[in-house]
């Protein structure tokens, strides 16, 4: 029998707000631990919380980035559990009335089909406080860090609508690009901005069953989400082929053991109504307000590129997919380069230089105008393509005009034709060509020819011009 | 420390200058004043300092009310095992008492005093600094000798706090005095509220309402017949907002730990098993029982609690105020059982299921408490002060 997996996705996006959620306490990472607490979030007695109108009107509008529908009346609860990381015995979660509903993001699924993938619901929650186990001399301890305790989460549930890895990993890129567009989130699994938890259960092909579900946790990268299903679903599809049980529970991927365990599940009770944090009442006002706040998002704008600027649908995907490659683009073409050209230099150079150095896109040393400058020049034939790499290598070293780099080094293109004349001649001399060698052998001997010339210019002939200098002289021209 | 105060304040203190210049306020350990003991009558915060002021003690202060004590109370103020609410007021050491009222408690403390004591509408007291026990039905009460005491005080700390969410987006009450014309005045006696009385208190209450009567008000009777789910709905739903609410009393960030755990898990039950004394552990049992065991249950009576909320306010609405005997346990005996803590406040415990304001007025053989409709505080007062000497007297 042939089996698929029926896999949904719970993702945790933690916001970039300056506070937490209920506090004005700083929403920062690294700091000294328990360094930003106050009475609320350590839940003295007689304290009370107070929901974040930004941590709100960010998970808003990554709801309606995620094309989600906001609810106009949504409710926190208290999702009960006893563990040392929740300061007050429950976490204030939606359980039972989420900020949103409904919502999804279309993929290129492994045949390139576009596939729907929906997303069931969309709720607000507060993270928890991070466990430290250490060792005191021999008595184990547990050290508690109240700095996360508090701080703004999004959870997106996801409709069971996955039948692979791809699909999840697709997903889960298409997912942070967008939110990365509205500016909720940062969404890096790496540094644990995204938390990604997957449901799978299998079912022979073509049946509609829902199954025992396993839950995965502890997926570092979208990679590992990819292997872990992948690894969970071959489990899953022995167990049942050898005639065991699927059994509900929850496990851990291991990415150096590239497996799932098995860990022992919290003791987690119903969800109760929150007396103390008021109902959430959105207006239709002020959802509208949201909605015009949304910036124009990746996949509309990939379609803009394609019609406004004549490339592949490829090209505008990849330009869109990450908010500043996409203003950096238009930045350059607001400067006046062929929108081509720009694509090409900023896909094939600039980025991979940027990356080299660990700079960030934004705030690059070489930002959309200087670089423009640069590709004028190449534009004009006032250098050719090598020169152009190289200065803009000189360019993130130094604050001086791209023109003064071309100057500095020499590096104007050479396209004077009795300069370039004496240099063919200086090479077909050295190199004992004689024309008939050149019009025998076509192709190869003109290519070395270009070659051999460039090199003798130093890199700065002007090739278009020699290849015309020389069909002259042949008399093909 | 004496049998009434766990805590003295300086008398002499008086901060700011107003309406309450100089009025001497006793509150309990569980309302946040800083630097005074809050252990809310419980050792899960045995030793705590409250770090600010309550909002309301704020305010008391910048009235120029002098804060002269917190008096003993049961374990989170839950019932009135053990309390010494009202004492301040009887031996003449307090002008006014603040008392956490979860199902009753300020009142019948009030009646037991002989004072009168407000309930104030769910709402209208900021809770921030209050170290309560069920979030959705609890609020400060206000006890005095008279109600004018009642409104100036309620006047000075009522209202929006911009550090508690929880306070609804309201405009703020009519608290001022108003006339009370008794023949364009409608008091209502719901039959089932009266609840069973002996012998010589229905007598009294009789008595008392017949002095209503003639003296011009109009009497309506009215019926609920779901009277009686109003104990149901909050033993359910007040035991799982306590044990939720409780939560937080595990001993990692303050409250005392008992040595010899070997791991969180027995960090937790030890440290719980010690500060909880037994009755408000059974409450706290009960609420996880409903909470986990079964959940239908809790679901179930959160629905009749709106059913409730709205036939009362139907009720409600046909009259001025509702009229009842205040009638439940003075004795300060051994703790009861939770059925018994219940059948001891049957008579007030629905004002805290629905947050409607409530007042009891002492008269001589039977307390008689006064509902209001929600936020109609300013009335039920002006009622109170009208009432309050026509009943008196006793039959």
């Amino acid at each position: 029998m042939e089996f698929e997996a029926v896999i949904g996705l719970e993702i945790h996006v933690e916001l970039n707000c300056p506070t937490k959620m209920f506090c004005d306490c700083p929403n920062r990472y690294g700091d000294e631990p328990n360094a930003n607490t106050c009475p609320t979030c350590l839940w003295f007695p007689g304290a009370a919380p107070r929901l974040s109108e930004v941590a709100l009107e960010k998970a808003a509008l990554l709801c309606l980035g995620l094309g989600a529908e906001l609810q106009p009346t949504s409710v926190f609860d208290q999702k009960v559990y006893y563990y040392p990381d929740l300061p007050k015995g429950f976490q204030l979660s939606q359980a039972h009335l989420p900020l949103s509903r409904g919502g999804g993001i279309e993929i290129a699924d492994e045949t390139g089909k576009p596939k729907r993938l929906r997303i069931h619901h969309i709720h607000m929650e507060e993270d928890v406080a991070k466990l430290v186990h250490e060792m005191e001399g021999r008595v184990p301890i547990s050290l508690v860090d109240f700095n996360r305790a508090g701080a703004p989460l999004v959870e997106i549930v996801t409709e069971p609508d996955f039948r692979s890895p791809h699909h999840a990993m697709e997903f889960l890129k298409a997912l942070r690009t967008q939110v990365r567009y509205v500016g909720s989130s940062e969404c890096s699994m790496e540094n644990g901005t995204m938390r990604v938890d997957a449901n799978i259960s299998v079912r022979p092909r073509g049946t509609s069953q829902m199954n025992t579900k396993v839950e995965v946790k502890n997926m570092n990268s979208v990679r590992h989400v990819g292997d872990a299903i992948a690894y969970e679903f071959a489990r899953q599809r022995a167990a049942v082929e050898a005639g065991e049980a699927v059994v509900l529970h929850t496990r851990l991927w291991d990415p150096d053991k590239k497996a799932t365990l098995p860990m022992r599940a919290k003791f987690e009770g119903p969800c109760v109504p929150d007396p103390s944090v008021p109902v959430i009442a959105l207006s239709r006002e002020w959802i509208e307000a949201m909605r015009s706040r949304l910036p124009e998002m990746p996949a509309a704008r990939a379609e803009r590129f394609v019609a406004q600027h004549g490339l592949s649908a490829d090209e505008a995907t990849f330009l869109s997919a990450d908010p500043d490659v996409a203003r950096y683009f238009e930045a350059l073409v607001g400067e006046g380069i062929a929108p081509r050209m720009a694509l090409h230099w900023l896909g094939t150079q600039l980025l991979p230089a940027v990356k080299e150095r660990g700079q960030e896109l934004a705030a690059t040393k070489v930002p959309a105008p200087r670089l423009a400058v640069l590709l004028k020049l190449l534009a004009r034939d006032e250098i050719n393509a090598n020169v152009a790499r190289k200065v803009l290598g000189a360019m993130f070293d130094s604050d001086d005009a791209p023109e003064a780099i071309v100057e500095a080094g020499g590096y104007r293109q050479v396209s004077d034709a009795k300069e370039l004349d004496l240099l063919i001649d200086k090479v077909m001399v050295e190199k004992k060509l004689t024309a008939a060698d050149l019009q025998g052998g076509q192709g190869k001997a003109m290519g070395f020819l270009i070659g051999q010339v460039m090199q003798a210019s130093g890199g700065k002939a002007n090739p278009k011009k020699i290849r015309e200098l020389l069909a002259k002289k042949l008399g093909t021209a | 420390m004496d049998s009434v105060f766990v805590h003295r304040g300086s008398e002499t203190a008086i901060l700011g200058s107003g309406r309450l210049q100089g009025l001497r306020v006793a509150l309990q350990p569980n309302l946040s004043v800083a630097g005074w003991p809050t252990d809310a009558g419980s050792r899960a915060l045995a030793d705590f300092k409250a770090l600010e002021d309550a909002t309301i003690v704020g305010r008391l202060r910048q009235a120029g009310a002098c804060l002269c004590g917190s008096t003993r109370m049961s374990e989170f103020g839950f019932g009135l095992e053990n309390s010494q609410a009202g004492e301040a007021l009887r031996t003449k050491t307090a002008d006014l008492e603040l008392v956490l009222d979860l199902m009753g408690e300020s009142r019948l403390a009030a009646a037991r005093a002989g004072v009168c004591g407000l309930k104030p509408s769910y709402g209208l007291l900021s809770r921030l600094g209050l170290v309560g026990l069920v979030p959705s039905m609890e609020c400060c009460g206000l006890l005095a000798a008279d109600v004018a005491r009642i409104r100036d005080t309620l006047q000075a700390i009522a209202g929006k706090d911009d550090l508690d969410f929880s306070l609804p987006d309201e405009e703020p009450s009519d608290l001022a005095p108003r006339a009370i014309e008794p023949r364009r005045t409608t008091l209502g006696l719901v039959g089932e509220a009266q609840g069973t009385l002996s012998a010589e208190r229905d007598k009294a209450f009789r008595a008392a309402v017949g002095k209503l009567a003639a003296a011009g008000f109009a009497i309506k009777r009215l019926s609920m017949p779901d009277f009686p789910l109003f104990s149901l709905v909050h033993r359910i739903v007040g035991s799982v907002e306590a044990s939720s609410c409780a939560g937080r009393y595990d001993s990692v960030r303050y409250g005392r730990r008992v040595p010899g755990a070997r791991n969180w898990n027995e960090m937790y039950l030890t440290a719980r098993g010690a500060a909880f004394g037994s009755h408000l552990k059974s409450y706290l049992l009960s609420g996880a029982f409903f909470q986990f065991e079964r959940y239908q249950a809790f679901e179930n009576a959160c629905r009749i609690r709106a059913r409730l909320l709205s036939e009362m306010r139907r009720l409600t609405a046909q009259v001025d105020a509702l009229v009842s005997p205040a009638v439940g346990p003075v004795d300060l005996g051994a703790p009861p059982s939770l059925a018994e803590t219940y059948a001891g406040f049957a008579s007030t415990l629905f004002a805290n299921v629905t947050g409607q304001p409530a007042l009891v007025l002492p008269a001589a053989d039977v307390a008689i408490q006064l509902v209001g409709a929600r936020r109609g505080d300013g009335l039920l007062l002006a009622l109170g002060e009208r009432l309050l000497g026509i009943v008196k007297g006793g039959s």
